[in-house]
């Protein structure tokens, strides 16, 4: 009871029902929900295929009197069918957690309402904590839904059954995506907050995703920005010289996309034997300490937040 | 009055108006210098990587001749310079992308912002030429920036590849400028008609990133997840020993399903610039080696499709009526 009535929690549940007022985030949130389903689909119709290939390509070398190697689908976990979300949280979940971050605070700036918040009973601190309850609600929502068309599915899908193993694996990876749709709804919210210009408090953080999803995987991997986005090109062995081991060093830890990915990869089952991370810090542990450092720099921009004007200059 | 409405000038004041407006702010300057960087990142690695495989293969080759045997068994890496811009060209066709979109979208929102549009209708001119100033603008921005990021790609694999390039490689590079150039322009009349027609500029900025992703990265990503020889690591064919024939003769089994693959492809502009590209640098393997002329005449389809992506979208936005009191800063 405590709870529901303390300024932060107000501030939280009006933010959010504000947010998702906003047609835009609708329309992203609306987006994001549909390409998860499409993925499930994908997953599903690219295994089925390579499954017929091989029936065919069995007949044809047996016919030819070559040897059969197995179906590489038999080595494929019915969790990999859900590969394509991962593609799909690090688009569009990623972008949409940007636009939610960047709306919760944007709002409040453009409507002129923050000297009317400032002479409240309640201190900076709490509308940060609100600001920060609201984004971690609406992206678990967003994993939730997601979440929630990756069990239809295998619920849909008899010949799929996943292990009880398989299933807290399942819930890892939904964890993981909320965790990596936080880290850059973290910085929509502070550069949001931070920046004197709107269109600025946007462009950043969707700058800093395209640098994380499609330079620095080049710089580790030389994976190229169409491979980056395909979860299986986007697992190739490392280059074996001294250039990308030492960028991989250096940049691994900073390179948050190719965490995700691994990490993915890791708990959807369809990481390839020998596929190492460029990083030296486990993909998992990267992402937590990139979410810290993010609700860090968000709760430094809220805190320092002028509650005498915040109109953008813009 | 007859002479108001035919003179260019008002075009091309509005033209060169918005184009020191951007070079003043530096954002484009800003914006590009990142495509530079994105690009240059992608051919410096890619350049890297391939020196990596030749002293791999001159290691192995020497390792086989030591021990009396053919280094025949194994296969010396194709070295063809254009094909390094590969990464480069995917990043035009994704920064490019979105930097044409912010163009189209900050040419819009300052005559929004700055409660200038009703000003400007107050001078004699049309509408459509208004509109055409700022294509214009768009287009030469692009343009300009296009070529300086083309330009010093050009100078870093001359001087990564150390070997001279070719006239024909330069026509080449040259051509791909071009379509670059219509390529990221259908990107701008997109946004801007979006920014100058949408209650709210910020909201017509997400929708047109919406858009950009949807085109750009989810429908071609779609055709490529779909593509059966990208679900096994490696690829399936590779795994099953199956030659490039009798792939050939598998996939004839698979013809509904590599249509609707293609279909999807087929549907996005970037597929077809991406296509036309890699047809003309000999990124595509097939094309490799093979004089311009055929290449330009297979890839007709691909150009056509992206030039009448481009007009159209340029066409609605010089046909779509503008109310400047509608349009004040939201």
């Amino acid at each position: 009871m405590a709870l529901a009535t303390s300024p932060a929690w107000q501030i939280a549940r009006q933010s959010a029902r504000f947010a998702l007022r906003e047609k835009t985030v609708a329309l992203l949130a609306a987006l994001f929900v549909a390409l998860v389903l499409i993925s499930a689909w994908l997953g599903w119709r690219a295994t089925a295929t390579v499954d017929s290939i091989y029936a065919d390509a069995a007949a044809f070398l047996q016919k030819s009197g070559q040897p059969v190697p197995q179906n590489p689908v038999l080595d494929i976990s019915p969790l990999s069918l859900m590969r394509n979300m991962s593609v799909y949280v690090a688009l569009i979940g990623a972008l949409s957690a940007i636009v939610i971050g960047n709306r919760l605070v944007g709002l409040d700036r453009k409507a002129g309402v923050l000297p009317l918040i400032g002479i409240r009973p309640l201190t900076r601190s709490t509308y940060a904590k609100g600001k920060i309850v609201a984004l971690g609600g609406l992206i678990l929502l967003l994993a939730l839904i997601s979440g929630i068309i990756a069990v239809v599915t295998f619920l849909l899908l008899p010949a799929v059954v996943p292990n009880a193993a398989q299933w807290v694996q399942l819930a890892g990876f939904m964890g993981v995506s909320a965790l990596y749709m936080a880290i850059f709804g973290l910085v929509g919210l502070g550069t949001g907050a931070a920046a004197r210009s709107e269109t600025v408090g946007l462009l950043v953080p969707v700058t800093l995703w395209l640098t994380l999803t499609f330079i620095f995987p080049q710089l580790t991997a030389n994976l190229n920005p169409t491979a980056a986005i395909n979860p299986i090109s986007a697992l190739a062995p490392l280059p074996d010289t001294p250039f990308f081991h030492a960028a991989g060093q250096v940049l691994g830890p900073l390179s948050l996309a190719d965490a995700y990915k691994f990490a993915s990869a890791s708990l959807l089952d369809y990481l390839p034997q020998g596929i190492v991370s460029p990083s030296f810090i486990p993909p998992i542990a990267e992402l937590v300490l990139a979410t810290l450092l993010a609700g860090a720099f968000a709760w430094s921009a809220l805190t320092r937040l002028s509650m005498a004007q915040g109109d953008y200059n813009v | 009055m007859s002479d108001v409405i035919l003179t260019p000038s008002p075009v091309s004041t509005i033209a060169a108006k918005d184009m020191r407006d951007a070079l003043r702010d530096r954002f484009i300057l800003i914006v590009t210098a990142f495509l530079g960087l994105a690009a240059t990142v992608a051919l410096v690695t890619g350049a890297i990587a391939l020196r990596g495989d030749v002293a791999t293969y001159e290691a192995a080759k020497a390792t086989l001749l030591a021990i009396g045997k053919s280094a025949d068994t194994i296969k010396a890496p194709e070295f063809y310079p254009l094909r390094l811009l590969r990464g480069a060209i995917e990043q035009i066709e994704i920064i490019g992308a979105a930097i044409a979109i912010l163009l189209g979208y900050r040419s819009a929102a300052s005559e929004r912002g700055r409660q200038t549009l009703a000003l400007i209708f107050t001078r004699p001119m049309r509408r459509w030429q208004f509109v055409a100033g700022k294509a214009l603008a768009g287009l030469g921005l692009l343009a300009g920036g296009l070529a300086l990021v083309l330009g010093g790609l050009t100078l870093v694999l001359h001087l990564m590849s150390g070997i001279d390039l070719t006239v024909d490689d330069l026509l080449r590079i040259t051509v791909v400028w071009g379509v670059a150039v219509t390529y990221t322009a259908c990107f701008f009349p997109l946004s801007f008609i979006l920014t100058l027609h949408m209650k709210q500029p910020s909201h017509a900025l997400l929708i047109a990133f919406a858009v950009w992703l949807l085109l750009v990265l989810i429908a071609p990503q779609i055709g490529d997840t779909l593509d059966p020889d990208n679900q096994v690591a490696g690829g399936v064919f590779k795994q099953l020993n199956i030659s490039k024939p009798d792939q050939v003769q598998i996939m004839k089994g698979f013809a509904t399903y590599e249509t609707l693959r293609d279909g999807i492809e087929q549907a996005s502009v970037t597929k077809h610039f991406e296509r036309f590209t890699f047809a003309v640098l000999g990124i595509k393997a097939t094309y490799a080696g093979m004089p311009l002329g055929p290449i330009l005449t297979e890839m007709l389809g691909n150009l056509v499709w992206i030039f009448l992506t481009a007009l159209g979208l340029g066409a609605l936005a010089l046909a779509l009526p503008i109310n400047p009191d509608r349009l004040a800063k939201a």
